[in-house]
């Protein structure tokens, strides 16, 4: 049978190999070259309801297939492959494989929001690509996302202690994600952000003496002490642990 | 002339017609060839209606209840028309049970036949147990019980094939049956109400829920009761190697790929064939058949209903695909149009 569709070929289905045994039968010699069957052979109600109770993914079940959403997309116009209309289609049956297939391309969303605006059934499809991204992250099939990472440190710093500190924030934040800050002070954003904080033009006019009286001291000087000591607000008691017992509900619907 | 107009058929349509004679003052002859008056809902025993959501026995019960109290309108059971002669104002029509009946006009609201899934084989209606027909889910869901009737087990999974029967050049079947989406929609959601662990799919060509019935019955099903919608039309329903549940066939054309999911029970929504006595019907009338085989039409716009015979008036569900609605309104229009004529003719011998 000729081959209508080639594109549908996925790489992983094909087999291809000097010797082939198939379903017992060597067949080495005649054919090098296999290509399994892509039958979907089940739904998966489940997935539905995990994607409709992460939050975006609320309006899921709602989508009839019209494709506005892909056709308006801003990503789909540089990647065809990015397209929201038929991962949505594979969460409402459970085809949970094919939305691990595109796993390196759904993060790309940019949020534009122009499928929100002309779903006509109210789908919030840029929701659903932001419940997608964090199912994918939660389930490990992608590494956590840096403004996942982010968001972690500070809910932590938050239940455990009812405040956060800014400086052990980005710290932490950094080692976790593997930033190196020396490397950030002295080519990157930090270096710039620094620099702005102190007023170095009096420094190279030679008004040392200035330079340091406006240097900013006691700020730094209570950050270094906040991270040492790690201060809770105060009567913040069991608030934490009753908030994490929250949000784990909230999450486990 | 003679003051009685024969109504042929006692669905929503003739019930309808013979009501609507009535009440301007004019005799009317119904005859019904089964046993009891209301047609297809009655018959067929359907469950509640779209759109009103009134159960059938009660809604089409006030109709026949109205027709069979009317003083103006003799019933006629179990009858069939079998001679017929004559012409417009002075017809005379010979019934099966040997009675003649003059009448100056004649309303066929004979309607249609339900589709006969025996003839879509590859679908597993009569071979396996579990594939069923709309008609017998509305029977279910009188019964206030959804079950395969293989074991009596509930469905945790139910596939509604639509346009069984329609769109289907195959077997020569090359219409929309304009309802049975909108019947299908209706009956997923009142299978999730009794069923509530039940997940309802419904493989589609198109979804044709037409006008109002748009959002109360196809957005309702998705959005309230989460009834999926699948694009594909079923090539085969087989048995599982369980023995137990059905394979679904096909192919998913969104995805691209080839279906085999398995199901507890497939439901076929039939469509609405030309009624079978349709050549009886042509050969005993008079009237002509269009190329489908539903009562031709003579002309749509000046002479609404009437068929190809002066004097003869057709509507309903005789003329194509209707729902009930259109049914009764098209049996009120037959009796302006009957009574209006035989107005007029009386005007002019004057
Ligand atoms: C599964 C299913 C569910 C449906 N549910 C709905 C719904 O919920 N709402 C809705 O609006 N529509 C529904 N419909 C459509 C509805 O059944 C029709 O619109 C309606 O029955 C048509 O009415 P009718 O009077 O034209 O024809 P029929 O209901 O077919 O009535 C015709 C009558 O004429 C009699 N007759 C036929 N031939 C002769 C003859 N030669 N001599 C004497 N009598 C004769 C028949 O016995 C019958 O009583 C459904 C259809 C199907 C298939
Ligand atoms: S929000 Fe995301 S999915 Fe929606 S149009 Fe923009 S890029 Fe595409
Ligand atoms: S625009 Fe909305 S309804 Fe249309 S395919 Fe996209 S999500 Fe579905
Ligand atoms: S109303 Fe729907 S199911 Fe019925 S024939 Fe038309 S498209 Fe098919």
């Amino acid at each position: 049978m000729p081959i209508h569709e080639k594109s549908l070929i996925d790489p992983n289905q094909v087999l291809s190999a000097e010797k082939l045994v198939i379903e017992g039968v060597d067949v080495s010699g005649h054919w090098n070259t296999m290509i399994l069957p892509r039958t979907v052979a089940d739904y998966d109600p489940e997935f539905q309801k995990k994607i409709k109770a992460l939050p975006g993914g609320e309006n899921v079940h709602r989508c009839w297939q019209c494709g506005s959403c892909t056709n308006s997309c801003t990503m789909y116009a540089i990647n065809t492959d990015f397209n929201p209309r038929y991962w949505i289609y594979c969460t409402n049956l459970g085809l949970q494989s094919e939305i691990v297939k595109d796993k390196d391309i759904i993060w790309q969303c940019v949020s534009c929001n122009k499928c929100t605006n002309s779903c006509p059934k109210d789908v919030k499809p840029e929701g659903v690509m932001k419940a997608l991204q964090h199912w994918l992250e939660a389930e490990g099939h992608v590494p956590v996302s840096q403004s996942t990472q982010f968001d972690q440190e500070f809910t932590r710093q938050c239940l455990e202690r009812g405040r956060i500190e800014d400086s052990e924030v980005m710290f932490n934040f950094f080692r976790k994600t593997g930033v190196d800050i020396v490397e950030l002070v002295k080519k990157g954003w930090l270096g710039v952000f620094v620099a702005r904080m102190n007023n170095l033009p009096l420094l190279r006019d030679g008004k040392l003496g200035k330079f340091i009286a406006r240097l900013p001291i006691t700020g730094p000087l209570k950050m270094g002490w906040m991270m040492l000591f790690k201060p809770r607000t105060r009567g913040w008691g069991k608030t934490g642990t009753v908030l994490q017992t929250y949000l784990e509900e909230q999450k486990h619907g | 002339m003679n003051d009685t107009i024969l109504v042929v058929g006692a669905g929503p349509t003739g019930l309808s017609a013979a009501h609507g004679i009535a009440s301007v003052g004019r005799k009317v002859v119904l005859v019904e060839k089964e046993d009891r008056l209301g047609g297809a809902p009655i018959l067929s025993g359907y469950a509640k209606l779209v759109p009103s959501g009134e159960w059938a026995k009660d809604a089409i019960g006030r109709m026949v209840q109205r027709v069979e109290q009317n003083q103006l309108i003799s019933v006629f059971k179990d009858t069939k028309v079998t001679q017929f002669d004559g012409g417009h104002g002075d017809f005379s029509a010979t019934l099966s049970n040997g009675q003649t009946v003059q009448a100056s006009a004649v309303v066929l609201g004979t309607g249609f036949t339900h589709f006969d899934s025996i003839n879509k084989p590859e679908w597993g209606f009569g071979t396996f147990a579990d594939v069923v027909t709309t008609t017998q889910v509305e029977q279910m869901l009188v019964a206030g019980k959804i079950a395969c009737p293989s074991d009596g087990r509930a469905p945790e999974r139910v596939a509604i094939l639509l346009c069984v029967g329609s769109r289907d050049r195959q077997i020569g079947r090359e219409w929309c049956s304009k309802i049975c989406c909108t019947v299908a929609t209706n009956q997923a959601m009142e299978i999730k109400e009794l069923s509530p662990k039940t997940d309802v799919y419904i493989y589609y060509m198109d979804i044709r829920t037409f006008g109002l019935y748009e959002d109360k019955f196809y957005w309702k099903s998705q959005e309230e009761f989460g009834t999926k919608f699948v694009k594909a039309r079923i090539a085969e329903v087989t048995i599982a190697p369980d023995g137990k549940r059905l394979l679904v066939k096909g192919e998913d054309t969104l995805v691209k790929r080839p279906i085999v999911i398995p199901f507890d029970l497939v439901v076929h929504a039939i469509g609405m064939d030309p009624n079978e006595d349709n050549p009886e019907i042509a050969k005993v009338f008079g009237v002509g058949l269009e190329h489908h085989g539903f009562v031709d039409r003579g002309e749509h716009y000046t002479s609404s209903f009437a068929s190809t015979r002066p004097g003869i008036y057709v509507g309903g569900s005789a003329l194509g695909p209707e729902d009930i609605d259109t049914c009764v309104s098209h049996g009120l229009a037959m009796a302006m149009r009957a009574v209006g004529d035989l107005e007029a003719r009386a005007r002019k011998a004057a």
